[in-house]
């Protein structure tokens, strides 16, 4: 309670006067409290006590936002998670290894085979050369770690880094209570805790960070207009672009705010300089980047940032002659002119760049924002993506807790106190919760915002209360001490008239405030144990005496795979663990995560759902040595191939009209069971995944070949392969690898 | 009516004018140096219409260090200019010490970017 | 004592025993002759000892020998193998129809002679192989205009065949003048097989039935289609003879004069033994027997191999080819031999020069296409074993330097650049020193 004590006029007098009565009785008992260790006996005033305060509750607060994303590495051991930090690992181990300009220069030879990847060009290197700055920091150190480690822990490290800015950013919307509420809540928030516990080694955990210390030193650019603020956001706008294909939101939503201020009538001078010079140099910087290249002038995403700055240097024009000239009416002609100039001229550019192509058109991943119906219609490889369907309200629930509740209390305190930056953060929190709406990956994008609000409606709110809770002491003091302000005195007689309720009715409101932050907290941490932390590649379950079993069949396959197939081996299998694969098991891979080419994985997924001598002309050309498919059927493992396989169908059909989804379903309905599609039961997904399952019981009481992820015995038991022929199965038939047999020799 | 305009269009010309005169010269110096980067910038445009965009990334760098210097020098003609209420407490200096560390900035990357 | 002795000879003698088989002499050299009889060994001579003279070492056994066997210990004992048993049913020892099929994949060679009433199992083996004799175990070939006039009025099913294959790598260089007889069973070719050919066929007239009992229906096997003598090579070089006579190499053929009816000419000397002789040089790898050794690639200029090449490279590619002419390795000279550069299909196919001493070379630009190309030699001419060499080499893209550096086209860039730094310093200097007025 101590950080609101600076903005109410009477505690300040309070304090001192309670340290006088205070330090009256301490001199009596000054010789036995001299070694207790108390705030006063340091002589520290009330602004060194509040700052003390705040110090060990940032730190705390920090060291929190560190140690609650620590539970896959206590339970499991520190290890990358999922599939594209797999790929992010590999660079990064390449990157400390080769050095920078080997990164930079980089042909990966190993994925996408025949075709190959540019990987210096087609990545955002602001995580990996991160990681590897950490890296040889504590290298020079002479810590002598791994740089695995420093990867698995980048992300609560940048996690704990975003409280500090958080802090900062709520002090400068609201004021600094506001800010440690936010850094509280920001810390343990699931929404960000979902893509940064540690061994999510992905862009999100940095990106996030850079987004608010964009955010925060451009709101500071807008408060303060010095360049040198300005200067410091166009450095954190181009560590986001370095960071992750979200800066796109930033460049849009930093015009739109300009735009809306200038609308609304409360531009400045100081908007001017905060933001040309962050929008030059910032793009400027961006485009060094080669995988963003001249995105910045060339596409459709980027060109709202652009009309704006033309908007804006238009705008200070005319105000700079409207300033100038003293007679109104001239000024009007003269802004009639140039009005209709500039807005034509600038309908004219945007036309024809538009249609004659120069101004590419936006990406079909950020249409599909404005249009949810697109992806599924057109792009399956996009709508195929769980994490990119529209978000349930179970789903906001789980990830903000009370803070979906506490989100609409900030917008009216933001409302009531309106600032540029209270504006700024409200454009913010509307435009990510729409935007997090529509797809679920980007609730993480929503979530300081949301954060931020909320601690100022809980800020604002506690502090209320507390005013009401301590105004009667203050009304007792000031009624036995002399020389208070008449003002002082009314304020306080008002309290003095309805102070029983409101007082109880305060301290109860205040008890309720906390209630729900303690709710916060234990539902935020429960979260992220049972939810968030597992590392899916490796798989956890109860026994049937309740004991957990590990299911590390992944890596089982892929270091089989390492150390028993020929090192030029190429392997095939779906997209999805094409990253791990090249991770783990150093083969070469046909396709994998980056989905850059579509047409490739529909060969792939063609082969996949072809016929089994089909298949086998589409592996000879592109050279397959073996091919890698997942299986939960022994498990109940439902991620696994057979149930992704309609999406190959699809994406396979989308590219080779050959292969037609109907062949596969029976009435609409997907089945691998006696009444499935024949080609489904023909086809070389079903026949790798089936092979010898026939003959397994898997469960007690069920027949052979019962399939424990679909619940069905399997229609075809007697698969015949003629010609690949199993290499490998996992212990717990996880992961099947195949490889395919050379030509006939005498045929 | 087209007499008319005319004749606003000069009343609107020589009120600038006179408007302008009254600005201190150390504006009006800054003012000729953002002149001179957009000259340059439209003698580039002109340039690339002509001849074409080939090396894009030069093309971009040399306008954009043109656009840059004008939108950094007008920033700091905004900090400097003494009848901007909202910049009374920004020291000249303090100004003017941004002004060259974004500059610094601008031409590094420019350097860089240039080919 | 007398255990070291035995011991030491046996011991030098080892040298003798590494003169068989092996990449550098790709000639077979023990041979193993499954017979029905012993008969065959002295009605067959002529052949047989056609064979010995060209350094062959001949083991006869009888088919249903109980000792026979292919290999030991996973070692296979003999080079090659002739099945002269039509009508065996089993083998005996460890061999059988499988282990047949397996020494074939391991890359050795075999000939196979039916006959009417051949057995199911050398039918079987001949089916693995490509070749579908005629179901009925009675028919033979009949031929009403292309029999050979023999002393007695026959059936007409002893044929002058004269459908030669036209290749000098599998006949010889030297023409057949006289037709070969044959009586025997034909065979057609699957036609789902791309590796079997047809040495010699039958001509249009010729038809496959029962000599001894009258026709119903339709023969299924007739005309050219019948093929009386054919060859495999498998992808792995081994080469297979499948003949439906085994009389063709009986010595009372080889030295019977021979004329065909409907033509004038009578030949003192039937053709097959120039036939047999040198079809039995190609399946022994006498002949037609090319290894490619020494694939080099590298840039211009340099002499190490790349591991990675870039874009816009200029590189030469040279491999070196030779025949074995039956005794020594000659270079293979030819001008259809060609190198590919392939990602998923070929960039760059050029034909290789020679310089006549086996050396093959040549010299191209990599294409524009950064990838994971390889260079593709696949070279498969008839009679000739199959060349498939293919070498993985990646190639990137430029680097960050490799770009083209002050290009004229952008000089007013560089100087508008230059001119804003340049104007930049003066705008401190006058503002610095500015005194207002």
């Amino acid at each position: 309670m101590a950080g609101k004590a600076e903005s109410l006029n009477g505690t300040v007098k309070s304090g001192s006067n309670q340290s006088g009565p205070a330090a009256m009785q301490a001199s009596a008992f000054k010789a036995d409290l001299s070694n207790m260790i108390s705030l006063k006996s340091f002589k520290l005033k009330t602004k060194q006590q509040e700052l003390l305060i705040r110090v060990s509750i940032l730190l705390l607060v920090y060291v929190l936002a560190f140690i609650t994303r620590l539970f896959s590495v206590l339970r499991y051991e520190s290890m990358i998670h999922e599939f594209d930090p797999y790929f992010n690992y590999r660079t990064t181990l390449f990157l400390t290894e080769k050095g920078f300009y080997e990164f930079w220069n980089w042909f990966d030879s190993e994925s996408w085979y025949p075709l190959g990847r540019i990987i210096g060009g087609t990545l955002y290197p602001g995580l990996m050369v991160t990681a590897a700055l950490i890296y040889w920091l504590m290298r020079f150190l002479r810590f002598a770690v791994h740089i695995r480690e420093v990867c698995v822990l980048t992300a609560p490290f940048f996690a704990s880094n975003t409280t500090l800015v958080a802090y900062f950013f709520g002090k400068e919307i609201w004021d600094s209570g506001a800010g440690l509420v936010a850094a509280a809540l920001i810390a343990i928030c699931p929404g960000y805790i979902s893509r940064s516990v540690a061994g999510s080694y992905d862009n999100e955990g940095v990106a996030i960070f850079a987004l608010l210390l964009t955010f925060y030193l451009f709101v500071k650019a807008v408060n303060t207009g010095s360049l040198a603020w300005s200067l410091a956001s166009a450095f954190g706008y181009f560590y986001m672009v370095s960071a992750w294909g979200g800066y796109v939101f930033i460049i849009n939503l930093i015009p739109l705010y300009v735009l809306v201020l200038l609308i609304t009538g409360r531009y400045s001078m100081r908007l001017y300089v905060a933001y040309n010079c962050m929008y030059i140099l910032g793009m400027l910087l961006a485009m060094q980047i080669r995988f963003v290249g001249f995105q910045h002038v060339q596409s459709g995403e980027h060109m709202a940032a652009m009309g704006v700055f033309f908007l804006i240097q238009v705008f200070y024009f005319l105000d700079w002659v409207r300033h100038a000239l003293a007679d109104a009416k001239l000024f009007e002609a003269f802004l009639r002119i140039t009005v209709t100039t500039a807005v034509s001229f600038g309908a004219i550019a945007l036309g024809v760049g538009t249609a004659s192509g120069y101004i590419s058109p936006w990406t079909g991943r950020f249409y599909s924002l404005l249009d949810p119906t697109y992806a599924k219609d057109h792009i399956p490889i996009i709508a195929s993506v769980s994490e990119h369907q529209p978000t349930a309200w179970s789903s906001f629930m789980f990830d903000f807790h009370i803070l979906l509740f506490f989100f609409p209390a900030g917008l009216y305190f933001c409302f009531k106190r309106l600032s540029d930056a209270t504006i700024f953060i409200v454009m913010y929190g509307l435009t990510s919760m729409y935007f997090a709406g529509v797809m679920v990956r980007l609730i993480l994008v929503a979530t300081p915002a949301v954060c931020l609000i909320s601690a100022i409606a809980v800020s604002a709110t506690v502090k209320n209360l507390a005013q009401l809770v301590r105004a009667k002491s203050k009304a007792v003091q000031s009624g036995s001490s002399k020389g208070t302000s008449t003002a002082k005195g009314s304020s306080k007689g008002l309290v003095d008239q309805s102070q029983p309720f409101q007082r109880n009715g305060a301290i109860v409101l205040l008890l309720g405030a906390f209630y729900l932050l303690s709710r916060y907290a234990t539902h935020c941490t429960w979260v992220t144990s049972e939810a968030y932390s597992s590392p899916s590649i490796v798989l956890a379950a109860r026994g049937a005496h309740g004991n957990r079993v590990i299911f590390d069949d992944y890596r089982e396959a892929y270091y089989w795979l390492r150390q028993n197939t020929p090192p030029d081996a190429k392997v095939m299998s779906w997209w999805d663990y094409g990253y791990q694969i090249t991770a783990m098991g150093n083969r070469t891979v046909i396709v994998d995560n980056n989905t850059w080419n579509n047409t490739h994985i529909a060969t792939v997924g063609r082969a996949m759902s072809s016929y089994e001598d089909e298949a086998y002309e589409i592996m000879r050309s592109l050279d397959v040595d073996y091919v890698l498919v997942v299986f939960g059927g022994v498990t109940g493992y439902s991620s696994d191939d057979i149930n992704k396989f309609l999406w190959m169908v699809r994406i396979g059909g989308g590219v080779f009209p050959v292969i037609k989804e109907p062949d596969y379903l029976v009435n609409g309905e997907y089945r691998v069971d006696k009444g499935a599609a024949p080609k489904m039961l023909n086809c070389l997904m079903y026949k790798l995944c089936y092979y010898r399952f026939g003959e397994l019981t898997t469960e007690y009481g069920k027949p052979p070949g019962y399939d424990r992820a679909r619940g069905v015995e399997i229609g075809n038991k007697d698969v015949k392969l003629e010609y690949l022929e199993e290499a490998f199965t996992t212990q717990n038939w996880i992961v099947r690898i195949y490889k395919v047999k050379p030509p006939k020799n005498r045929w | 009516m087209a007499k008319s305009t005319s004749k606003d269009a000069q009343d609107l010309l020589r009120a600038l004018w006179s408007a302008y005169s009254a600005t201190p010269t150390n504006l009006k110096i800054i003012d000729l140096y953002v002149i001179f980067a957009v000259f340059t910038a439209l003698i580039q445009v002109v340039y690339m219409a002509l001849v074409g965009s080939f090396p894009f990334n030069s093309f971009l760098s040399g306008v954009l260090s043109c656009v840059g210097t004008a939108v950094l020098a007008v920033c700091l003609r905004i900090q400097v200019n003494k009848e901007n209420k909202e910049f009374k407490d920004l020291a000249p200096e303090r100004a003017f010490a941004d002004f060259v560390l974004c500059n610094l900035v601008l031409h590094l990357v420019i350097m860089n970017f240039l080919g | 004592m007398a255990k070291l002795v035995v011991f030491l000879t046996l011991i030098s003698l080892l040298p003798l025993l590494c003169n068989s088989f092996s990449d550098d002499k790709p000639s077979d050299r023990h041979i193993l002759v499954l017979l029905d009889d012993f008969a065959i060994k002295s009605s067959h001579s002529l052949f047989f000892k056609s064979l010995q003279s060209r350094g062959f070492d001949l083991d006869f056994k009888l088919a249903d020998d109980p000792k026979i066997s292919l290999q030991r210990y996973g070692q296979y004992l003999y080079d090659g193998l002739i099945l002269f048993c039509p009508t065996i049913e089993r083998f005996g020892g460890s061999i059988d129809a499988a282990s047949i099929l397996d020494f074939v994949d391991s890359g050795h060679d075999l000939i196979v002679a039916a006959d009417s009433n051949a057995s199911d199992l050398i039918r079987e083996i001949a089916t693995e192989c490509g070749v579908d004799f005629d179901e009925d175990p009675a028919a033979l070939v009949v031929d009403h205009t292309g029999y050979a006039i023999a002393a007695t009025e026959g059936d007409h099913t002893l044929i002058a065949a004269d459908g030669f294959i036209k290749s000098n790598v599998l006949l010889g260089s030297k023409k057949i003048e006289a037709p070969v007889l044959f009586r025997g069973i034909g065979h057609s070719l699957n036609p789902s097989n791309s590796l079997v050919l047809k040495v010699l066929s039958a001509s249009p007239s010729a038809y496959s039935a029962n000599p001894k009992s009258k026709l119903t229906s339709p023969p299924s096997l007739t005309g050219s289609s019948i093929s009386l003598v054919s060859v495999v090579q498998a992808r792995n070089n081994a080469r297979i003879l499948i003949s439906g006579s085994i009389s063709m190499f009986s010595n009372r053929f080889f030295r019977s004069g021979v004329q065909k009816a409907g033509s004038p000419t009578k030949h003192d000397k039937s053709g097959n033994e120039q036939f047999l002789t040198e079809l039995s040089k190609w399946v022994f790898h006498e002949r037609g027997h090319l290894k490619a050794v020494n694939v080099r690639h590298h840039k211009v200029g340099e002499v190490e191999e790349p591991a990675i090449y870039r874009i816009n490279d200029d590189l030469e590619y040279s491999v070196e080819i030779y025949e074995w002419s039956g005794t020594s390795w000659k270079p293979y000279v030819a001008d259809d031999v060609q190198v590919q550069f392939y990602m998923m299909s070929p960039y760059i196919l050029k034909t290789m020069s020679t310089d006549g001493k086996g050396h093959f070379f040549t010299s191209f630009k990599v294409p524009d296409v950064y990838g994971v190309f390889q260079f593709k030699v696949e070279y498969q001419r008839l009679g000739y074993t199959s060349l498939s060499l293919s070498k993985q080499i990646p190639v990137r893209p430029f680097r960050h330097n490799e770009y083209e550096r002050f290009i004229p086209a952008a000089y007013p860039y560089y100087g508008a650049a230059f001119s804003m730094m340049a104007g930049f310093f003066v705008f401190t200097a006058v503002h610095l020193y500015n005194k207002p007025t």
